[in-house]
């Protein structure tokens, strides 16, 4: 780019909000001393210089000059001592401490972020996969809830007996704080047994899958309820669905 | 605000002496350097981070800093004003990144404090006609104009955050961006060469 096309971004460079490839460019022309770039980013400095003192005044306190001064006194002012060398080294030491302790906590912090995803992606993964493999059962047996209901939820369960239940839902609003779905395995006869908990998405989706076997022709119906977000051993509240097989 | 950097350059002797004696490692340089500029660092300095004791902490190392950086700077033509407030203003913008746990990098503000690039500024833009027209140019910004260099300059934000933060689209934020600071420039009589 030739210094023309860069004459809008020197103020932009100078505050820090200049993108690439300007950024680069200016960078490449400032390097090489150019004489058109340097003067004129001079001049943007003095910019940002000025809007640096705009900020409200405001009085340091007396301990704050001693503080940077004890910093520097004891190094002697004279042609060749060793103390320079070692203060020098000391603040580099400090500088260095201060800049790696902070990127290291960043790094940290970006690692425990990109680990966290990369775990629920994995789950995702394999809940995903769990979804699918119950699908491509060619004995999984099919129920589908809620059609024509005025006020869905509606959707499809699929149970296959070696691999487990799946559900998907539509039309399930997200449940309250504290709140989650609890899906239900009801025998023909027995006690509901409690098969998980799942949230709906923003959508008002759901997919959730029971893994390991389920004997499908004892299974009179699934269900789910609305209940505390630890769950519940049994359900405390009329279910949402009824998938009678 | 303006008005002790001012009377720092007039009643005070030359940068170009101070940065030899601060290049000859005598400490009463320092203690100079500070009663001219400190005032203005540490404002600018707890206009970013808001907290008097980190302020603190930032100021000293900006201070540190330029000490162990003096070398550099070209005796000459120096002009310290400057260079202090940008590398100030980089310290303080770094601790909210660390704090806040944002991109480091999210901003270009590697050569900010290149001392190279602060020769001879203050001769040139500390005179009362430039006071002037500070406060002229920041009046002449509409809000957004306004909000968008205030987010910038003082909070380190990317032309993206500014965009969040506003609920602004990023285009727009940009059209805000680079009108701002063309009427800051165009005020300030910056001209900007052909």
């Amino acid at each position: 780019m030739n210094c023309d096309e860069l004459r809008d971004h020197y103020e932009l460079y100078a505050m820090g909000l200049a993108e690439e490839p300007e950024s680069g460019e200016i960078r490449a022309h400032l390097e090489r001393d150019c004489p058109t770039c340097v003067p004129a980013m001079r001049r943007a400095r003095e910019l940002m210089a000025l809007l640096g003192a705009t900020a409200p005044p405001a009085q340091p306190p007396a301990r704050l000059r001693r503080r940077i001064l004890a910093a520097v006194t004891d190094e002697p002012a004279r042609r060749w001592s060793w103390t320079p060398v070692w203060v020098a080294v000391a603040a580099a030491a400090v500088i260095a401490a201060f800049f790696f302790n902070a990127r290291e906590r960043r790094a940290e912090a970006e690692l425990a972020r990109v680990e966290g995803e990369s775990s629920a992606q994995t789950r995702e993964l394999a809940r995903l996969n769990e979804a699918l493999a119950i699908l491509n059962q060619p004995d999984a047996r099919q129920v589908v809830f809620g059609a024509g209901a005025p006020l869905p939820p509606r959707g499809r369960v699929f149970l296959d007996p070696k691999r487990g239940v799946l559900l998907l839902a539509s039309n399930l609003p997200q449940a309250p704080a504290g709140q989650a779905y609890e899906m239900w395995v009801i025998p023909k006869k027995g006690n509901p047994a409690p098969a998980g908990l799942f949230q709906s998405a923003a959508d008002g989706t759901a997919l959730h899958v029971l893994s390991g076997p389920v004997d499908v022709t004892a299974t009179g119906a699934i269900a789910v309820t609305l209940e505390p977000a630890a769950g519940v051993p049994q359900p405390t509240s009329k279910p949402l669905i009824v998938a009678a097989l | 605000m303006l008005l002790p950097l001012l009377l720092a350059i007039e009643l005070g002797e030359g940068d170009a002496e101070l940065i030899r004696r601060l290049q000859r490692r005598d400490p009463r340089a320092m203690a100079e350097l500070y009663d001219r500029y400190g005032r203005l660092v540490y404002a600018l300095t707890l206009r970013i981070v808001r907290d008097s004791g980190i302020a603190e902490d930032l100021v000293q190392e900006t201070f540190l800093r330029v000490w162990n950086r003096v070398r550099s700077f070209e005796a000459e033509k120096g002009s310290l004003g400057p260079w202090l407030l940008a590398v100030a203003r980089n310290r303080a913008i770094d601790y909210l990144r660390s704090a806040g746990g944002r991109m480091r990098h999210a901003l270009e503000l590697d050569e900010t404090d290149h001392p190279a690039l602060f020769t001879d500024l203050e001769a040139q833009i500390l005179n009362s006609d430039r006071m002037r027209r500070v406060k002229n140019a920041l009046e002449k910004l509409s809000a957004s104009q306004r909000a968008v260099i205030e987010f910038a300059y003082f909070e380190g934000m990317s032309q993206t955050e500014i965009a969040e933060r506003m609920g602004q689209p990023l285009g727009t934020v940009k059209t805000w961006a680079r009108s701002a600071l063309k009427i800051l420039r165009d005020e300030f009589g910056v001209v900007v060469p052909a």
